[in-house]
């Protein structure tokens, strides 16, 4: 199979039906195995579905990189009330596009890693809330649920269990901070997404009032797997902090972008080199942002150096994200691409607290002014006090989204700001 | 139905090329096909479409958008959480969420109408005034900028000769820049109405456009 590029080198599991439609069939899914992990995990006790993924060592793959069974496990037991799983499809980090291959070439994966999860956490209703763009991709989705649906794979007494699980298919409406698990449950609820402060955590205060857990689409994609094969299995791949494989988004500026599933701990250089076919044009590497757009940029010597697990990202300044490898090479004009990440920001700003709503605002316009060539040099140091001034400040890291890429592109291109600002040159432009 | 090649190699099945007609993009037996009215509760009714035909004086709620609706309160506990999918199914009716759309809405749903205006308007999705037939959004986020989406973007602004955010004057397009659309292995990624085009470049935006002026209202 060539969807749409693949590599040997890959460790195909999640994505392993990418690029073959027939896998959205409930037909396919179950003669492949499927909806196995599900019978199994009925067969056992909740606590020892959570016990399985805790052994696994699976961290939360929406970001923040929290170990999955321990979350599972800060739910409350026999409180009578119901209780949630919410699954968070909405994916608006520029750089990622890995939920929503996940849904749309395996949305069974999807819905039997929600079912279990929310077998474990004894939860009666799934939510899977998607982002509002993805029209398409939900209508696969809602065939599948449908389907599964029919076969008593969801609903009433599942495969005669005496269990019951909903699952509900939800549209966000095009707000990026719906992607924060308080915010994304406000606008469940039907409120503006603006998060919560915590605590209280959802695991005690969450979706509509009652106990709730949130995980992203890839983590629970990989449940059935994990279920099915038992936690020592998934620890093969990997290293010992962050055991696994994981989906690297690779866009920009090499030849072969794509979703590539590789053990964390991979080389994020042979990745550009050898999986991505090198960059585009035989270019040089300027810069790469690891993880999405919220975490600081680094420069190719670092990036020579940085292995691609949640450990080796912060050994060189950086974090991992949600594994979204953003390439640029040596024609890339900086301050233009911070510029436009701040723009983001400062749209995506839910306006709760100041140095946020104000600090991604003002940010907005300095950068612009730079880009512009009517920059001073003490701009500088003020984007530098402004930003560090969002750090920590805020109810939810949106706000230190601005200060990443703006500080670290200060601290790594301060050459480019200075040629725009002095000569109004533009360093690397065509 | 169209000689434009579709770059979205995500709904033809995988052929490894980039280049698809509609057809192989969607063809007869396409899996994700949903009835436009009803189908299951969890998920279908509560999917709204944005359709180029839009009839702003068109009831709410009534026939089989009632059936919808009454079928989207029965996933929730409170009535409340109906409010963000209302709001789409009015929009999908009507192209927009008009102020009138936004009292019905809340007169149904038991709630404020400054409430409700204040949840619409903090969403970017809802438009608070009438578009064009296409709603065309750019993505103009990091991976695609890199990758010359500032150029596809400028293209279809002078091929419909608008200016951003406004109606081209046949009343067909309205050209938006859009926040990251979730395709950045697939630059420049645009969304028109429901459907996403990816690996747009600015020599095919004039077969785009003239391709979704050929297929009219469907």
């Amino acid at each position: 199979m060539a969807y749409p590029y693949v590599s040997d080198r890959e460790v195909r599991i999640l994505s392993k039906y990418f690029g073959d439609p027939k896998q959205r069939r409930i037909d396919t899914y179950v003669k492949r195995g499927g909806y196995g992990g599900l019978k199994k995990a009925l067969g056992m006790a909740p606590g020892e579905v959570v016990d399985t993924v805790k052994a696994s060592g699976l961290r939360g793959r929406g970001g923040a990189g929290f170990p999955t069974g321990v979350k599972w496990s800060f739910m409350p037991k026999d409180t009578g009330r119901p209780h949630y799983l919410i699954c968070n499809a909405d994916e608006s980090e520029p750089g990622t596009f890995k939920d929503r291959e996940l849904i749309r070439w395996d949305p069974h994966q999807l819905i039997e890693g929600c079912l279990i999860g929310a077998h474990a956490i004894g939860a009666q209703h799934v939510y899977i809330y998607c982002r509002g763009e993805f029209f398409e991709t939900t209508q696969v989705l809602a065939k599948a649920l449908e389907d599964a649906y029919a076969k008593g794979y969801v609903g009433e007494d599942i495969l005669g269990s005496g269990i019951k699980i909903d699952i509900t298919v939800h549209l966000g409406a095009g707000a990026y901070i719906c992607g924060e698990e308080t915010g994304l449950m406000n606008s469940l609820e039907g409120r503006r997404g603006q998060p919560r402060v915590k605590p209280p955590f959802p695991a005690a205060v969450g979706a509509f009032g009652m106990p709730s857990t949130i995980n992203n689409v890839e983590t629970l994609s990989i449940i059935p797997h994990i279920v099915t094969n038992g936690g020592d299995w998934y620890r093969q791949w990997g290293t010992e902090k962050s055991p696994g494989t994981k989906l690297f988004c690779v866009s920009g500026h090499v030849n072969k972008p794509g979703n590539y599933e590789l053990p964390l701990g991979f080389p994020l250089i042979d990745l550009i080199e050898d999986v991505c076919g090198g960059m585009r044009g035989g270019k040089a590497l300027k810069a790469v942002i690891p993880g999405g757009s919220s975490v600081p940029i680094i420069n190719a010597e670092e990036a020579r150096a940085c292995s691609l697990d949640y450990e080796g990202c912060v050994a060189v300044g950086t974090m991992l994200g949600c594994a979204s490898v953003i390439v640029m090479d040596e024609t890339t004009e900086i301050v233009k691409q911070v510029r436009r990440m701040v723009d983001f920001y400062a749209h995506e700003s839910c306006g709760q607290c100041t140095p946020c709503r104000e600090g991604s605002a003002w940010t907005a316009k300095m950068m612009r002014r730079i880009e512009e060539g009517r920059g001073t040099e003490d701009d500088l140091d003020t984007l530098m006090e402004v930003t560090q001034q969002m750090v920590g400040t805020t109810i939810c890291v949106l706000s230190d989204s601005v200060a990443a890429p703006v500080q670290s592109s200060i601290n790594k291109f301060r050459d480019e700001y200075l040629a725009l600002i002095r000569r109004g040159e533009r360093v690397g432009a065509a | 139905m169209s000689d434009v090649p579709f770059k979205n190699p995500g709904w033809a099945g995988n052929t490894g090329e980039f280049h698809l007609t509609e057809e192989q993009v969607r063809g007869k037996d396409f899996v994700g096909e949903r009835p436009k009215h009803a189908g299951h509760a969890s998920g279908s009714a509560t999917m709204p479409y944005m359709l180029p035909e839009k009839n702003p004086d068109a009831k709410l709620f009534e026939g089989d958008y009632q059936e919808r609706f009454e079928k989207i309160l029965s996933r929730y506990p409170t009535k409340q959480a109906a409010l963000l999918p209302a709001l789409g199914l009015a929009q999908e009716l009507r192209g927009y969420v008009s102020p009138e759309s936004m009292d019905r809405i809340a007169e149904l749903l038991d709630l404020s109408p400054a409430y409700v205006r204040g949840v619409a308007t903090f969403y970017t999705m809802y438009n608070k005034r009438p578009v064009g037939r296409y709603l065309v959004q750019v993505c103009t986020n990091i991976s695609c900028n890199l990758c010359g989406a500032d150029e596809v973007r400028d293209t279809f602004l002078s091929q419909t000769d608008t200016e951003l955010g406004e109606t081209s004057t046949d009343g067909n397009f309205t050209v938006i820049e859009a926040e990251c659309l979730a395709g950045c292995g697939f630059p420049t990624c645009v969304q028109i109405n429901s459907e996403y085009f990816e690996n747009v470049t600015p020599d095919e935006v004039p077969k785009i456009l003239e391709h979704l002026k050929r297929r009219g209202g469907s």
